[in-house]
């Protein structure tokens, strides 16, 4: 633990490819070759079919389901209703944030596409005619859609289900920071700054839609689901408590998975009507979603109406921040936030920013629309508190006449400062702002475009530079707050030494495309020597793999890659002894290098690591165990808090509205980097996925609760059409309490980039008279803004 | 939504009025129809096909005479189901004698509220399709009652 590591160039050969190098990735030859294997390629005997039927209305009373039409359609076997899972007590379950959603209503629909019933049949294509064939005669009910109006005393209470003590559509209130400080800091400043920010809810669009095989096995009274999770212990844990199988008879087993962003997290009904149809029938049951169901009816993430009051003195010194939100969460609270933090780490809104006084409260809404919560690309609502932040400071900035540079210099916490406390309660590891930015600053050549801004301008042309400064907060989490339905949030690795030196690893958490076949092989061939390509990472096999709480929110290598990064010095202590058996030596006299144990001072006089290996299966001493191996369960003393500054330039036609995102300087921060090329990679990706929300991307509902974006013609997910040449580069500030000095990183693009783009739009638009804009920030509002200003081309 | 309109056709009261009280007769004029089953002589199911932009469905529409004065004022209702959409509807017309001999107006209006796949991925076609079959339905009705 207490082992410190270089910042930059690998210790370990390119034969060994230890942190640091950029090895190719392991798992890509199957992929680029389209051999991988996602749940929909997994065909096995016997196997049948569920479709769903799905509400037309977003609210409304079942008077009644008839499946007698649907009952005979060839190939059709079998309709479960609400009303057959509510004899075996299953038509509720309960989410991951402590809420209970509807596997199928027995009374009520609570959103559109929402499901109904399910049919089970010998073929994809009877299953769906099956479900055209079920009619359902519903008794349409008010509809709820804006969640300031479910606030209203009047509003129907969407969850009378609930206890009395809970009629409301209030789902939860939650404070963090100190209210009389923030008020006292706002009273006392020059300026206060208000603004109403809206976040829209928007959809994790994996390309794999959800699905499952449920395989149930009447014989050994086994079940075995093949399916989309990113939590695959976590689900089987749930799978047992609800269905009341011994956890033991339950595997979960994941395959290939084509993108999760959080949105395969949660357990969707479609889930559980397979096991129920695979218990029904004794046979294996497929689920698959289509792309419209996926967009329609998946949870959702976002969707936070914020209201900021940041005060500051004339001189641009930031006083306090008050935080006022409303998050919209669909009829279900499904988000799988830690149990303490049901709006996630919203509350590190302070940012990169050395707050003294903050306070945050947000309250969680019921509406007529699916499931919302989920952490979508977002570590746990830290794009809804970034972007906030981000825009705040931009436009305190711009009001006082302040450049937006200076004033962030101006405020960043300072290097010394670390460990940071921060006025909501977080302890940030490490951090070295004012670098990240002056990087980003000079790469970009943020004087010379600032006088270009003001040429253009001169002439009528609209150009703008926006910057983002985002601190994240990742890899949960300590166990001392954090857990899901009350399982802590450590991560896990075991590892097996094979006699011939190769090895096998596996974790708890879950690969989705981070590449931790790759990355994880990397921290063992760091920590043993032994090469990344003699050693197998296995995940997502409930059987075999440790117990973890999977991946998302940027945890892996916070928590399972520091499990790793343990087990394996476990394993080198271990070989230590073994070593010193086989040199005639005293422990204490070894010494490690590069793969080898090797007696103090006569360098010749070694064993490999491999040696080790053979050793511990065919000459150990006697009373030690045989083998070498060695299991951990890493429970972080703290979260990871990476780091970037990221700028944008953008263009602004004003015949169209279009923007035109021209340059995009990222420099990140994750402390040491295992693998640059993924690193990169993942950077490059987040920014495509935070380029998205900024302009693109949103899920609207009509009054009536109708999915408005329930397709890819709707919700416009940016190909390599809309996506600019991203210029990425870094700093390195190790974590000082992470085993490897690692931060997380995925998800740092996604939060840090929406502001930086939005920034740079309101930036061409501030001397127009414009303050901010929502995102998304389509051509429609930007050309509705230059007509209303009296633009024109 | 919200539709309204009036119409002029070259037919006395008393026909426009018996055949717009007449599934049989007017159901043929209704957007898709295929089939029309009297269940009594207030109601009545309706088998339609519509097409809305790529997406088409198979509805099935109850149907309610909800109020009739002869032969000024009738109201009808009507609920359709598709395999993942539903239409909910009142229409309203009010007969009176037209201008010319032997001619009615008709003052209609409809509120049409549509839900499930057909408002979520057609939405932005709805309209614009609703109002073309509104056409289309007065202009058959047009030329059956003036043949």
């Amino acid at each position: 633990m207490s082992e410190t590591y270089h910042a930059q160039a690998p210790t370990t050969t390119p034969e060994v490819g230890g942190m640091g190098h950029a090895l190719k990735r392991r798992e890509d030859p199957r992929f680029i070759r389209g051999k991988g294997e996602y749940i929909e390629d997994v065909m096995l005997p016997g196997m049948l079919w569920l479709d769903i039927v799905r509400s037309p209305y977003a609210h409304a009373t079942i008077r009644g389901i008839d499946a007698s039409e649907a009952l005979k359609v060839p190939g059709v076997l079998a309709v479960i209703t609400g009303r057959d899972l509510e004899a075996a007590g299953l038509h509720w379950m309960p989410t991951l944030a402590g809420d209970r959603q509807m596997v199928l209503p027995t009374d009520t629909v609570m959103y559109q596409a929402q499901e109904v019933a399910a049919i089970v049949a010998d073929s994809r294509y009877a299953a769906a005619d099956g479900v055209a064939a079920v009619l359902v005669d519903y008794e349409p009910l008010p509809v709820v859609v804006d969640p300031f109006k479910a606030l209203e005393p009047d509003a129907p209470v969407l969850r009378p289900d609930r206890g009395p003590d809970k009629q409301t559509n209030r789902i939860w209130h939650w404070e963090s920071g100190d209210k009389a400080a923030a008020d006292t800091a706002l009273a006392g400043s020059d300026v206060v700054i208000s603004e109403d920010i809206y976040i829209p809810r928007i959809h994790v669009a994996s390309i794999e839609t959800c699905g499952c095989i449920a395989d149930w096995d009447p014989v050994r009274e086994h079940l075995t689901v093949h399916m989309t999770t990113q939590a695959p212990h976590a689900i089987r844990t749930v799978f047992s408590l609800v269905s009341k199988i011994p956890e033991h008879k339950i595997r979960i087993k994941t395959h290939d998975i084509g993108g999760g962003f959080g949105g395969k997290v949660p357990v969707y009904p479609g889930y559980v009507l397979a096991v129920v149809a695979s218990l029904t029938t004794g046979k294996p049951v497929k689920w698959i979603e289509d792309r419209s169901e996926n967009l329609q009816a998946d949870s959702f993430a976002r969707d936070y109406h914020v209201h900021c009051d940041l005060g500051t003195t004339k001189d641009g010194r930031l006083t306090g921040l008050r935080v006022r939100t409303i998050a919209d969460h669909g009829y279900s609270d499904a988000a799988a936030d830690p149990s303490k933090f049901p709006a996630g780490l919203f509350n590190v809104i302070t940012g990169s920013y050395d707050l003294p006084a903050a306070f945050v409260e947000v309250d969680g809404v019921y509406t007529n629309k699916p499931p919302g919560g989920v952490a979508y690309r977002c570590s746990f609502r830290v794009t809804e508190a970034v972007h906030s932040i981000e825009r705040m400071v931009d436009i305190a900035a711009h009001q006082l006449g302040i450049d937006p540079a200076e004033l962030r210099m101006k405020n960043f916490i300072q290097p010394d400062q670390f460990p940071y406390h921060s006025a909501t309660g977080w302890e940030y590891d490490s951090g070295n702002y004012p670098a990240a930015l002056r990087k980003a600053m000079e790469i970009i050549g943020y004087d010379e475009l600032r006088r270009e801004q003001a040429e253009k301008r001169a002439r009528g042309e609209l150009m703008g530079i926006g910057i983002s400064s985002f601190t994240e907060i990742v890899g949960a989490g300590p166990s001392h707050t954090f857990d899901i339905l009350g399982i802590k949030m450590f991560d896990s690795c075991e590892i097996r030494i094979h006699p011939t030196g190769s090895a096998i690893a596996r974790l708890g958490v879950q690969s989705q495309g981070q590449g931790h076949e790759t990355t994880f092989a990397q921290i063992i061939a760091e920590e043993l020597g032994i090469p990344a390509t003699d050693i197998t990472i296995e995940e997502g096999d409930t059987d075999t793999a440790p117990y973890g709480l999977g991946t998302y929110a940027s945890r892996s290598t916070p928590t399972a890659g520091a499990a790793t990064a343990i087990a394996a010095r476990k394993i080198r202590d271990k070989a230590r002894l073994l070593a010193a058996h086989l040199l005639e030596a005293n422990p204490d006299d070894l010494e490690w290098t590069n793969g080898k144990w090797s007696v103090k001072g006569s360098p010749d006089r070694f064993k490999t690591i491999q040696e080790i290996a053979f050793a511990a299966y065919t000459n150990h001493p006697q009373g030690m165990e045989a083998g070498l191996e060695a299991v951990d369960y890493y429970d972080p003393p703290n979260l990871t808090f990476p780091f970037g500054s990221y700028i944008c330039v953008v263009d602004i036609d004003k015949g169209t509205g279009q923007v035109k995102v021209r340059r995009f300087v990222a420099v990140d921060d994750c402390g040491n980097i295992i693998n640059p090329m993924i690193v990169d990679g993942q950077i490059h990706g987040g920014l495509t996925m935070g380029l998205a929300p900024a302009l693109y991307e949103a899920i609207t509902y009509d009054e009536q609760g109708n999915n408005q974006a329930g397709t890819f013609l709707d919700y416009l997910v940016p190909t390599a059409m809309e996506t600019p040449a991203w210029e990425t580069d870094k700093t390195i500030t190790p974590s000082p309490h992470h085993p490897l000095g690692a931060k997380g990183v995925g998800e740092s693009a996604t939060v840090g980039a929406p502001p930086a783009i939005a920034n740079a739009v309101v930036d061409a638009l501030w001397h127009l008279g414009v303050r901010h804009i929502d995102i998304p920030i389509t051509p429609q509002k930007v050309w509705a803004i230059l007509r209303e200003k009296g633009v024109t081309a | 939504m919200h539709f309204e309109g009036s119409v002029e056709i070259r037919a006395p009261r008393d026909r426009v009025w018996a055949f717009v009280t007449d599934p049989n007769q007017v159901g043929g004029c209704g957007p898709g129809v295929e089939s029309i089953e009297v269940i009594d002589d207030r109601h009545f199911r309706a088998r339609a096909k519509v097409g809305i932009g790529f997406i088409s469905a198979r509805f099935l529409v109850d149907l309610e005479m909800a109020e009739l004065t002869p032969p000024e004022r009738a109201v009808i209702r009507a609920r359709g189901q598709a395999p993942g959409s539903a239409v909910d509807a009142t229409a309203s017309m009010n007969l009176r004698d037209g201008a010319a001999v032997a001619t009615t107006t008709m003052d209609w209006a409809a509120d049409v509220t549509i839900a499930g796949t057909i408002a979520s991925l057609g939405g932005r076609l709805i309209e614009g399709t609703a109002n073309k079959m509104i056409g289309q339905t007065f202009d058959c009705m047009r030329s059956r009652l003036e043949a």
